[in-house]
């Protein structure tokens, strides 16, 4: 900021110069750090009142027998919570089921999405189309959750209808089968999801090297050869961001599956995040609920660890390559 | 740049995976579109007229499916017997308060990550993105806990502070990438006129602020689709959208005709909103990890 101050010359005083603070170190290093700090505090205190906060009362709450009633206190339950975890069947099928239900709609998710994607690719209607499919991203889950219940439905449902035509159902109900309900909920999430990794994967291939492509097809590689040994190798990183982000998103979001299912038939259905809402908020066993959130937080802290090591990678490792 | 014309010649293996490819997209384009068109054209059907199907493999019959009178008793039902107007209004300011609050603190402390260089920075920003990763159920355990010792349930604060658990690191992550782009040198030069450092940071927010717009939409879209933290958090005073719709399901009979309103009523706004945001879309959605 400008100044009026007094300067000592050679031969006298010269009054009323404006002058700034020159402080010449400051100008070529970054703002101090308290700045800094005050500018981080107040989202960083916010972010560990309702973050590290509740972390430590989970770990107390695994540790307790937690009572709801008014004037009860906690009981000391030690590692209680965790033993009875050990025997709990419904714990470890809802793992089994929760990497079931996640292998199966990744499985289809990244194959239709690539194959979308590479049809997609330079195509005449490209930008409309994708606009067009990217609709379904944009719905509530619960409301594609509705939505497929109404499509799948034993006497007005047009996709229970479509599968009885065809001849892949004799009738009873969808949602209620075993063995269907479990797709039922895929293929809800497929639909919802498909689109994301269709552009995930467009921005990849948008980045494989041309001059690569070229060079390849001048040697007479036809079609799939130039897809599998070009184009593949430089989609992997957008692959396995796609399979993370997918991943993480089929435990973190569960609000189509209580909707649609509940966890039911036979808990078919009860993926682990499902499991972890009945006991905590259908029986209110909040200090085993704890126990099993814990042992999720475990998991997406592992899947983080791994994701924050690819988000480093990818794009930028090939925005450098091109660069040089 | 390579050139992007290359010459291809017409092979029959070529022209088979064309008509392929064509039938595909085709396929995928009725498997996208079909349910949100069902779900539109059964809000306008009343009882009779939605319940009508064709017998099973009658293909002939299909005209079924528009032969109704359109009515839009559901759509006035949900706003004057379901009181979906005080729903919408709670879901529009849980997440657009969310939002607000999340942008705000987010964008401060995203400036100062971005330009600070200290130890332990690499695990402050782990510990921020996998906040944003935690699943929702998990972290929602010792949150309802907390919420009902403060009597925070079924109000709108507590829904806010539940959804800022999400959108406040997934802010600070995105706007992180924002201001990295964003050279310091501008910020010197200011300095040199005489900004303080505060007005210079102001001075580079019109330069982030297409993302910062663009991430304020996601925010509010994350918010408004929510319907785990609403149910439980916001259950009672703070009823949103996604959970009234949930509440249509009466034991006795589900309305189908209302919960299709109910859904398009939910759904349209932040299809325009995705419109809108399109170019950031991809971004928003993979953590920053990918752009177009």
């Amino acid at each position: 900021m400008a100044n009026i101050a007094n300067i000592d010359v050679a031969g006298g005083v010269v009054r009323g110069v404006r002058t700034i603070d020159y402080v010449p170190e400051e100008f070529n290093h970054r703002p101090p750090r308290y700045y800094l700090l005050w500018l981080m505090l107040p989202a960083i205190l916010l972010l560990a009142a309702i973050s590290l906060y509740p972390l430590v009362w989970l770990v107390y709450m695994t540790l307790h027998e937690v009572q709801l009633a008014p004037g009860k206190s906690d009981v000391w339950a030690g590692i209680d919570n965790f033993s009875r975890l050990a025997t709990d069947k419904k714990f470890i099928r809802g793992w089994l089921t929760l990497f079931k239900y996640s292998a199966l709609c990744l499985s289809v998710e990244i194959g239709l999405g690539v194959l979308v994607a590479v049809i997609l690719n330079n195509n005449r209607f490209e930008k409309i189309l994708v606009t067009i499919f990217l609709m379904p991203m944009m719905m509530a889950p619960v409301v594609a959750g509705f939505l497929y219940m109404f499509l799948y439905n034993g006497t007005f449902g047009w996709y229970f209808w479509l599968l009885q035509s065809i001849g892949l159902l004799e009738g009873g109900s969808i949602l209620g089968n075993r063995f269907w309900a479990m797709f039922a909920i895929v293929a809800t999430d497929v639909w919802q999801w498909t689109p994301l990794i269709a552009l995930i994967t467009l921005a990849g291939l948008k980045r494989v090297p041309q001059d690569q492509l070229e060079a390849h097809m001048v040697d007479g590689a036809g079609p799939f050869r130039n897809f599998f040994s070009v184009a593949l190798p430089n989609l992997y990183p957008f692959l396995l961001i796609a399979i993370l982000l997918r991943f993480m998103d089929n435990f973190r979001f569960i609000d189509t599956i209580l909707i649609m299912t509940g966890g039911g038939p036979a808990n078919a259905t009860k993926i682990l995040p499902t499991y972890l809402f009945d006991v905590s908020f259908k029986f209110f066993e909040l200090g085993r609920g704890a126990a099993i959130a814990f042992t999720l937080l475990l998991l997406t802290i592992l899947l983080g660890l791994v994701l924050t090591k690819v988000f480093e990678d990818p794009t930028r490792k090939i925005r450098t390559e091109r660069e040089h | 740049m390579a050139s992007r014309e290359i010459v291809r010649y017409r092979s029959p293996l070529r022209s088979v995976l064309q008509g392929l490819s064509i039938l595909f997209l085709i396929f995928f384009f009725v498997w996208t579109v079909l349910p949100l068109f069902i779900m539109v054209v059964s809000s306008f059907k009343d009882l009779l007229d939605a319940f009508q199907l064709p017998e099973p493999g009658d293909w002939g019959d299909l005209g079924v499916m528009f032969d109704f009178k359109p009515t839009g008793t559901h759509y006035v039902e949900l706003f004057t017997e379901k009181h979906f107007g005080t729903y919408l209004r709670n879901s529009l300011i849980a997440s657009l308060g969310s939002a607000a609050v999340s942008v705000s603190l987010g964008s401060m402390a995203a400036y100062a990550l971005s330009r600070a260089e200290f130890r332990g920075k690499r695990d402050l920003l782990f510990w921020i993105i996998s906040t944003r990763m935690a699943p929702v159920v998990a972290v929602m355990v010792p949150l309802y806990v907390i919420f009902r010792s403060s009597g925070l349930v079924g109000t709108l604060p507590g829904l806010i502070l539940a959804y800022t658990t999400f959108n406040l690191p997934f802010a600070i992550w995105i706007l992180k990438g924002f201001f990295d782009n964003v050279p310091y040198a501008i910020e010197e030069a200011a300095q040199c006129d005489g900004c303080t450092r505060w007005q210079a940071f102001r001075l580079i927010i019109p330069l982030v602020a297409p993302g910062l717009g663009a991430f304020i939409v996601l925010c509010v879209l994350f918010g408004w689709n929510d319907f785990l933290f609403a149910t439980i958090i916001g259950s009672g005073g703070a009823k949103t959208l996604p959970v009234a719709t949930a509440e249509l399901v009466q034991p006795v009979k589900i309305q189908w005709g209302m919960i299709m309103a109910a859904g398009v009523v939910t759904t349209v706004p932040m299809m325009f909103l995705g419109l809108l945001i399109r170019r950031y879309l991809v971004a928003g959605l993979t953590m920053g990890a990918v752009r177009e």
